[in-house]
């Protein structure tokens, strides 16, 4: 498994990099297609279902989260801004309801209600590596610095990632 | 966790000194005194970052001793780290899971021609 670089540096962005043994063509497909999305979107333990994907800036792509048979799924949207063919793509992340309209995160906790998603995509030799970046879109001030707190300060104060912050805890 | 618990803690980690503060209190208790030095800042300055830190919850301050020294209350963190976590996670595990499909995806294009 390729190692991610996870960047606290203090741009108030989170960073994710990541390289796949794929050409970008495949992995380009994987991020803009119904059913391929459905294979890998999405929190873990939770099953998606696209509702509908309009691939086209403005458009969006709407999907259920399904976590347990007993419970109503939790829905969610991107509304893509930027779209350049294998190389970039930029969407607002929000939580939605069953119509596609945007809404609070479904618990109790000061999230942004959008988060601006960039992600580019650049091959060689037959790999492709994708780089996320995710910043708080339209947030007010308070709901900004949580973000940059939550995803970037707060790392660099327990000197390091937060893997280390996270043994810490658990040690203590 | 109350919301407004929740703003309180970021709103008081979201300042640079309040940071190295606890960074500076996780290898151990230290009085305002102490805290002073490295931070190049007055006493009242300090007093004040370290009365926002305890009132997020942060950190504790002795009551018997003079000097009152600090203590990082790391409990109080698990709730900001689970949250920030929870972020890592979801790409993290739809990155893993991408990393499968394309594996094969790959597979089956080379077998048969799916696509």
């Amino acid at each position: 498994m390729t190692q991610d670089l996870t960047n606290q540096t203090p741009t108030g962005a989170f960073e994710l990099t990541r390289v796949f043994k794929a050409p970008r063509s495949l992995v380009w497909k994987a991020w803009s297609e119904r059913e391929r999305l459905q294979e890998w979107w999405g929190p873990k333990g939770c099953t998606l279902k696209v509702a509908d994907l309009e691939f086209r800036p403005g458009g969006f792509f709407h999907y259920a989260m399904h976590f347990s048979k007993d419970a109503p799924p939790m829905w969610g949207r991107f509304m893509y801004r930027e779209i350049i063919d294998q190389e970039r793509l930029v969407w607002l992340n929000s939580f939605s309801n069953e119509g596609c309209g945007i809404t609070r995160a479904p618990f109790p906790q000061a999230i942004p209600l959008e988060i601006l998603n960039t992600v580019t995509f650049e091959e060689r030799q037959g790999m492709t590596t994708l780089k996320l970046q995710a910043r708080p879109h339209g947030a007010s001030g308070e709901e900004v610095k949580v973000f940059e707190a939550m995803f970037t300060s707060l790392a660099e104060g327990y000197g390091g990632t937060l893997d280390q912050l996270h043994d810490h805890l658990a040690k203590s | 966790m109350l919301e407004d618990q929740l703003s309180t803690m970021f709103a008081a980690l979201a300042d640079p000194t309040r940071r190295a503060i606890l960074a500076r209190l996780e290898k151990g208790e230290a009085t305002v005194s102490e805290l002073v030095e490295p931070f190049d800042m007055t006493q009242p300055s300090i007093s004040k970052h370290l009365k926002v830190l305890e009132s997020a919850g942060f950190i504790s301050r002795g009551r018997a001793a003079q000097t009152r020294p600090c203590k990082l209350e790391a409990g109080s963190m698990k709730e900001v780290a689970r949250w920030i976590d929870a972020y890592r996670h979801l790409w993290e595990d739809s990155f893993d899971r991408l990393d499968v499909y394309l594996n094969v995806s790959q597979a089956t294009t080379k077998k048969g021609k799916k696509k």
